[in-house]
Order: structure tokens, then sequence, then C-alpha cells
């Protein structure tokens, strides 16, 4: 059985507080079916007019306690990612996901390497010698992108212009459609419902 | 039904009646132990067979797992390296020797396979790879016709990418594996549309004999709509085998024991009756006589006890045997032979005709009445056993001594030639010569003896013995002192013993009759009695006279109960024409054997008894009544005048009295006898003789009375010679009692008629010839 890491977004608002401003407030508020909150959802929004420039950022995913904290993390393509071992035990932190796969040899404390995640795609991360660790790595092209915080929703300045909202769980029981998003100038609320899979035996795919 | 058959049916019935019974319930236990086992021998195969299948579950899961979880593998699935992939499952089914290793993506689409015709890229069975990585259970699919047993496990980096099917063929071998462990038949079978088809195993022992096999169907699994099943078998018939082995074991016990059982029934039943039967035929000898059977059963039960007390019981029935044979044929004074024992004696010895001819004796001893009166009976009976002993003790072949008598002795012996019997009869006599000493006195004994020879076969003891008596009876009257009866078995003889039972009958029956003829007064013509004669009605001879049947019963001594008899129904006549107010005097004859102590008495309870006056009665005796003792018949003879009863001697004439004894004779009146009445008409000296006789007579007191007048010449004569009374047929001949009243009824109006002679009744036949020696 897989737990849920609680949501942290530390990672995430560093990449999006460095964005300038005159920007319109896009919140998306997603809950489950049964009306709790969804978390560890992942919303996305490509901008369909262009890219703004890559920079250089990094992100942690620390292990605490057998477990990747946070178990689901999102970046932007490019952002090298730092795997700091928090146990008094050895882990050797893993990937053969197509979008990213390598291995850590096994080790304690923080790693010598950080792992560059360049290409767009879901990596699923685990631990050679402990099955039950795993955890979740979103890449994306994008800088607009967040994760359901504890307050149930998704807040982002994004500049007005169109975009294509992706929404992923790794519990969702059926994939939830890419939609087109038109940012204007007065801030926008969404509200999202996913039905969730209370045990899934596989991970959901991940939106494209 | 005899006893021992009894006994060992019963036992064996009822053995067999409880042998059938455990039979019947160990064969029915059996039958049906038979068919539980063989349904726990199918429980116990199922739980193997699932157990076994557990077990490779296992198996494979903890390959499948193994395999999974490699990181290299798990490395290769990411890389979808197939070769790397194909070697390393065929490694992996290697292991355990899994017969089917199949990788596939999470849909199902075939990445590598080892041992399986999926080929890459083919589309694996998904929905059963999915449901059975979900609940980690074993599948049973067909692939290709065979039967595989197939775990599934997924391949995680770290989330699921890929599934591990691992699978054990259940082919033959395995099915064989099975069929060892459990020793039932295993087939693999499948379900398809309404039949089952084996694809595997082995079917039970006998089953292709028709023999009766009982199955269980495990459906092991549902695979694409069909079902897949284990049928474990087992023959029943052989499963039965050892049971019915068992119950044909007992079956044989049970005969075995019914037999053995049989045959100690018989002979335990054999033990008991065989000496049951034993004392059966024992108890049976005894019975017939025999007292000295063995009765020696040895043994200590009940058997041994009953045996004993017949053996006592036959001790006890012998001695009172003994004690009753004494009485009935020992005579208890000398311990000699009695009469019956003699004639027992004599007919066994007649019998055995080997040898010399048989002579029988009978010995009376003379005067022997007169000893026991004066010397008293303590020395008659010593002289008794004396002479017993002397005659026992004479030395003789095959014979025997026996006291018939008071004074009367018999002995028989086998001569060796019928010409020795004088001697033999001589050497008895001298035996009783020497005198014999009682209370140092000697006693001189003299006897006479009669003889009888048995010469032809066929004589009977009875028949000897009478014809010794015959002899000796005669030897006794004519004082010689030894005689022989001759023509032994001459029919005439025969006839005469034979008269002694018809007369015994005659009185018994009645058939005698009381005649009575007058005697008459010679001076007045009066009647002065009447003589009481007999007469016997024999009921095919008619009537017969005194002549025929007297002197036999005098030579038997039958004539004292005929004495008895005529006296009294002469006294009852008597009396009742007394009271009638015709009395007669009646003369009754009595023999010398008539003569003993009690006459008196008796003559006195008869007159008492039918109330007739003494006077009226005269007893008519002959000489010879004096001839052996006659101090003792004059004694006897004085107490009957001294009654008032006349006595007379009859016969006059013709025995051989002397004056002397005559004189002393207490009678009243003399009968001169019929010889010399008749006689006197031709012989003058005869008519001397009577006439002097007549005058002795009346010299003596005695009044005369002549017999045997038949012509009124010869009454005158007597008459005129002072004869007082006469008798004859001139008068009457003896008439029957109520005749007789009549006749005297006229006697008193008509005059004496002649009346003819018809009858002579003095002639006897004299069947014996006497020898005197």
């Amino acid at each position: 059985m897989r737990r849920r890491s609680r949501p942290c977004l530390w990672g995430a608002l560093a990449a999006v507080c460095a964005y300038p401003a005159l920007a319109t407030q896009v919140t998306v508020n997603v809950t489950t079916s049964a009306g709790a909150i969804a978390a560890d959802t992942v919303v996305i929004f490509d901008p369909s007019d262009g890219m703004p420039p890559a920079g250089h950022s990094s992100a942690i995913i620390d292990q605490v306690n057998k477990k990747f904290v946070p178990h689901v993390s999102i970046v932007r393509t490019g952002t090298a990612v730092t795997f700091p071992n928090s146990d008094n035990i050895r882990h050797q932190v893993y990937s053969f996901s197509d979008a990213k796969t390598f291995t850590l040899k096994l080790y304690a404390g923080s790693p010598k390497q950080q792992v560059v995640f360049g290409k767009p795609g879901l990596v699923a991360l685990g631990c050679n010698i402990h099955d039950t660790m795993i955890g979740f790595l979103g890449i994306v092209d994008t800088p607009f992108f967040g994760k359901v915080s504890d307050a149930g929703g998704v807040s982002l300045d994004l500049p007005a212009g169109r975009y294509k909202m992706r929404v992923w769980n790794p519990a969702l029981a059926s994939a939830v459609p890419a939609r087109e998003i038109e940012v204007g100038a007065s801030s926008m609320a969404l509200a999202l419902t996913v039905t969730l899979d209370p045990s899934p035996d596989t991970v959901a795919d991940w939106p494209e | 039904m005899p006893l021992r058959r009894r006994i060992a049916l019963t036992f064996l019935l009822l053995l067999a009646a409880v042998l059938g019974a455990a039979l019947f319930a160990v064969s029915a236990a059996n039958r049906s132990n038979a068919e539980r086992e063989v349904q726990r021998q199918l429980d116990v195969g199922g739980s193997v067979f699932m157990r076994l299948l557990e077990s490779n579950r296992r198996l494979l899961t903890q390959a499948a797992q193994a395999a999974a979880a490699d990181f290299g593998f798990r490395e290769a699935v990411a890389a979808r390296d197939t070769d790397t992939l194909r070697s390393a499952l065929a490694n992996s089914g290697a292991r355990i020797g899994a017969a089917m290793v199949v990788l596939t993506s999470l849909d199902g689409r075939v990445i590598a396979a080892a041992g399986s015709h999926a080929e890459a890229g083919s589309q694996f069975d998904s929905a059963a790879q999915r449901e059975a990585a979900a609940d980690r259970d074993m599948r049973v699919i067909v692939d290709d016709g065979r039967i595989y047993q197939m775990v599934t496990v997924e391949v995680r980096s770290p989330v699921p990418v890929a599934r591990l099917s691992m699978g054990f063929e259940l082919d033959d071998k395995a099915a064989r594996e099975l069929a060892d462990i459990t020793g039932l038949g295993v087939r693999l079978s499948l379900h398809e549309g309404d039949r089952w088809t084996d694809v595997v195993g082995t079917a039970p022992t006998g089953e292709a004999h028709g023999e009766d096999v009982a199955e269980r169907r495990i459906v092991m699994s549902t695979y694409r709509g069909s079902e897949v099943a284990a049928t474990l078998s087992r023959s029943l018939t052989d499963a039965r085998a050892p049971f019915e082995r068992l119950t044909n074991r007992l079956f044989l016990i049970a005969a075995l024991s019914l037999i053995g059982f049989g045959w100690a029934a018989f002979w335990i039943a054999r033990n008991i009756t065989r000496p049951l039967r034993d004392l059966t035929r024992s108890v049976d000898r005894i019975r017939a006589g025999s007292y000295d059977v063995a009765l020696t059963v040895n043994r200590r039960d009940e058997l041994g006890v009953l045996a004993e007390g017949l053996q006592l019981m036959q001790r006890a029935v012998r001695s009172r045997d003994q004690s009753i044979r004494s009485l009935a044929y020992e005579d208890a004074l000398t311990g000699l032979m009695n009469r019956t024992a003699f004639s027992a004696a004599l007919s066994d010895a007649l019998s055995k005709r080997e040898g010399g001819p048989i002579a029988v004796a009978v010995i009376n001893l003379l005067r022997f009445r007169r000893i026991n009166e004066h010397l008293g009976y303590s020395v008659g009976d010593e002289i008794l056993t004396t002479i017993g002993n002397r005659l026992a003790s004479l030395p003789s072949v095959d014979s025997a001594v026996a006291r018939l008598a008071a004074d009367e002795f018999a002995a028989f012996t086998r001569l060796s030639d019928a010409a020795d019997l004088q001697a033999w009869g001589t050497s008895l006599l001298a035996a009783l010569a020497d005198p014999v000493t009682v209370e140092a006195q000697p006693i001189d004994i003299s006897a006479t003896v009669g003889l009888a020879l048995a010469e032809d076969s066929g004589s009977r003891a009875d028949d000897l013995l009478r014809c010794a008596d015959l002899a000796v009876e005669r030897a006794r009257r004519h004082k010689h002192a030894l005689a022989l009866y001759k023509n032994t078995l001459r029919p005439a003889a025969r006839e005469q013993l034979s008269l002694l039972g018809e007369l015994r009958r005659a009185v018994e029956q009645d058939e005698l009759r009381l005649y009575f003829q007058p005697k008459m007064e010679l001076a007045t013509g009066r009647v002065a009695g009447a003589e009481v004669l007999i007469r016997w009605q024999h009921p095919s001879r008619g009537l017969l006279s005194p002549a025929a049947f007297i002197p036999f019963a005098e030579q038997t001594g039958f004539i004292r109960r005929l004495t008895r008899w005529t006296l009294d129904r002469a006294i009852a006549q008597g009396a009742e024409w007394h009271k009638a107010g015709r009395s007669v005097a009646l003369a009754v004859n009595i023999s010398a054997d008539d003569i003993d102590v009690r006459l008196d008495s008796r003559l006195a309870g008869l007159l008492t008894k039918h109330g007739l006056p003494p006077s009226l009665l005269t007893l008519e005796i002959t000489e010879s009544s004096f001839i052996d003792d006659a101090d003792r018949a004059v004694r006897i003879l004085n107490a009957v005048n001294a009654l008032g009863v006349s006595l007379s001697i009859d016969d006059f004439g013709t025995g051989y009295s002397s004056l002397s004894l005559l004189g002393r004779m207490p009678v009243q009146e003399m009968k001169i006898d019929r010889s010399f009445v008749q006689g006197m008409e031709s012989d003058p000296d005869t008519e001397s003789m009577v006439r002097s006789t007549i005058d002795m007579a009346h010299s003596l007191g005695l009044k005369v009375v002549a017999e045997g007048i038949e012509i009124a010449s010869a009454a005158a004569r007597l008459h005129h010679f002072g004869c007082d009374i006469g008798q004859g047929y001139l008068y009457a001949k003896p008439i029957p009692a109520a005749e007789f009243a009549v006749w005297i009824e006229g006697k008193q109006r008509v005059p004496v008629i002649a009346v003819p002679v018809d009858f002579d009744a003095r002639e006897v036949a004299d069947t014996v010839t006497l020898v005197t020696y």
C-alpha cells in the first residue's frame, strides 16, 4: 500500500516567485469526487504562445523514513535534483522511467552528484533495497505548474494568454482531459473534481 | 433324536448363528469400511493434490518474485532487451523446472518468453495474468493442449511495469508422481461442452477390467469457459480386496471353528452319552437279572457319581434279590432248595441232555411226626438239618438236593447209565441208615425212597417229581424201602398228572357234588342214615365217580382238601335236614392223611357253624389210617369221639389190621368190605369169614354194616348172621341231596324194592407198577 505524502511546494514556489509581475492570478481547486482535497495532484499550464526562456533551477527530493519527500514533485526541464538521505540507513535511488534512467549508488547523507532531468515526462523513483519507497517526479517544459496545497488549490500568476491545462495525480482512476484555458486580465478560479483510485495497482499515465 | 445328536446340534446351530451374525456384521462393516476407506483416500488424495498445487504455487511465486525483483532484470525490462530477457527467463525457469516463463507488458503483450509457445509481441492471457498478479493466486491455464499451473507477479520499477508469469506443466510425469504419492489414479481433464476429455493421467488399476471405481473430481479452474479438473480415482475392487481377504479368512476360520466345534461338541456329547449308553446297557443287564455288571465309569463328574449310585443300587438289589431268592427258593431250616428251586434246577438239568439220564428221588422220613411230637420240634429240626447235610454231601454229578415238605426230601442226579438207578437209590438210603445223634442220644431214622428216571427227551421236571412222589407214596403204603416209577411218560400218566390241576379247579369252581347212599337197619328196614359220597360234575367228561379221582387225590395229598370240602358241605346238608325235622345220620369218609391233631377242633368248628348235633355225624376211616402211627391216630380219634362224633372203620378186611390194633381203635362201627359181601354168595369160606367177623365185631361192641348188598338173599343172610345195617344198590344207589330227600320221604310209606346193579366203581385203572426190592 502506498502512502501519500503531504504536499510540499517549496521547489515549485521558488520557481514561480522568480517570474516577473504583470500576471493574472489563476486558482485551480481540485477535490475528489468525495469532496476531499485531492492532494498530490499537479496542475500544469502549457503556454500556447511560446515558452519563456529556461533558467537554471534546482530541486531537492529528500528521503525520510523510507519515503520520498515530497511524494510527488514537479520540476521544469533541465532542473538539477538533489536526493539527500535523511535516514540513518542507506538507500539506492533509481529510475527506469523513459524520461530519465539513473541509479544513485547506495549512499547515506547527501549524494555527491545532482541528477539533471532534461526530458519532459514522468519519472518513477524507487529504492532498489526498499521496494515500498516510491516517489514521482514530473518534468515539464513550462514554468507554470503547481501542486495542490493543503488548502486544496493551486494558485498561479499567469501572464494572459492561452494555455493548455493538464492535471495529474498518481492515483487517478481515469485521466483528466487537457483543457484550453484563456487567461485574461482578471483573476480566474477553476474548480476540478477528480476521481482517485484508493488502491491503485498501476500509476496513472502522465498527461502529454 | 438321541441326546448326543441333540446336544451337538444345539451347540452347532448356536455357534453357526453367532458366527453367521458375526460374519454378516463383519462383512457389512468391511464393505462400508472399504468404501469409507476409498473416500478417505480420495479425501487425502485431494488434499495432497491441493497441497502439491499450493507448494508448486509457492515455489513458482518465489521464483517469479525473485526474478522480478532482480535489479538487472528490471533494468533489462526497462531497456526492453528481449534477448537478455529471454535468457533471464529461461534461467529463472530452469532453477525450479518451470516449463513456462512469460514476461508481458501491463497490457498483456508478450515481451519475452521461455518454454512457451508464446511469441514476443503476441497477446498473452492478460485477464488471467492481471487477476493472478492481483490476488497472487495460481491459475491453471491451457496452452496448446497442455495444462499449466501458473503464477504471475508484477515487475515493478518501482511502479508496475510488466508482468512475469511462471508455470509448471501438469503433465503425465506430474500425474504419475501424484499417483505414486497418493496411491490413486490421477487424471487431468478438460470439460468442454458436455464432456470431459482426459488430457494426461493414469487410470486407476483395474478400471480397464470393468471394476468398480470411485472418483473424486477437483475442478482447479475455469479457463476460457472450460473447466480444468483433476480426477482422482481408486478401484473399489482393489480397496475391497483386503477386506474381502479378511472376510474370506473369517469365513475360513468360521468354517474351521464350526468343524472343530462340531467335532468337539460331538466328542463331548459322546463323552456324556457314551457312559449313559453304557450305563443303560448295564441297567438293562441288571434288569435281566445279572448282578455282576461292572458299572465302573472312570470319571469324577456327575456321571461317575451316577454310575457309583447305580453300582450301589445293583449291590442293594442283588442282596435283596438274594434274600428274596433264598426265601423263595431255599428251605429256611436246612438251607437246601425248596420245591420251586428244585423244580427249576431239575428243569435246567433236563434241558441239558448230554450225559446220562436224570434220576429223581423223593425221600420220605417215616414217623417223623412222632419224633416232633415226642422229642420236640427242636430235635426234629436238628434231625432234618442233619439229614439234609448228609444228602447234600453225597457225591453225585449234576445234582441237587431239596427239602420239599416237613419230612420229605428230594434229590436228582445225572446217572451214567439207567441201570445205576437202583444203586443210587440204595446209596441215598444208606446215607440215612446211621442214627442221628441229638443231644447225645442216637435216634433211628427210617425212610422210603421213590425213584423216577427221565429216559426220554422232553421229560418235564414237574412230571418227573410227581412220578417220584407217586412212587414214594406207594412205597410208603406198601412199606417198601424203595420204589421206582416206571413208564414215566405214558399218556395215561400225563392225564393223571393233569388231573390234579383240574381237581383243584373243581373245588374252586364248585364242580363237585354230594351224593347220599342210605344205610338201612336190616332188622327193621328203616333208614339208619346215609353215607356221603362225592361225584365230580366234570365240564367235559361228565359225571365222574370217586374211583376216578379219589385214589389220585390220596396219592397226591389233595385228599385233605377234598375231605375238608366234603365235611363242610355234608355237615351243612345234615344240619339243613336236621333243622327241617328230618334228621339223617351222615357218614363221611376221611383218609389217613386227614387224621391230624387239628381234626377235632376243625370238626367242632364246623358242627357249631352249621348247627349239626355231633351224634348225627359219623366219620368212616380205613385201617390204613392206623398203620403209620397207630398211637397218634388213636389219640386224635379219641378226641373226635369226645366231641360225640361216631367213628366207623371202613372196608374192613382189605387192610392189614391186627386184632390187637382193632381192639384199640376208638370206633363204634365196622363196615365189612363189599368184596366179602359179594363173594359170600359163591364162596362158603367167605361167608363164614363174614359171619365170624360180625361176631367178633359184636363182641368188641361194634355195630356192623355190610356194604355192597345187591340182592335180597344176601341181605337176608347177613341179617341172619346178626349184621345190623346194610347198604347197597338193593336199597338205593347214591343220589343227590334233593332226590335223597324225596327218596327218604317215600321210604316212610313204600316198601323196599330191589334196585338193579348198574355201576361198579371198584375197578380203578392202576397206572403204577410197583417193583419191590
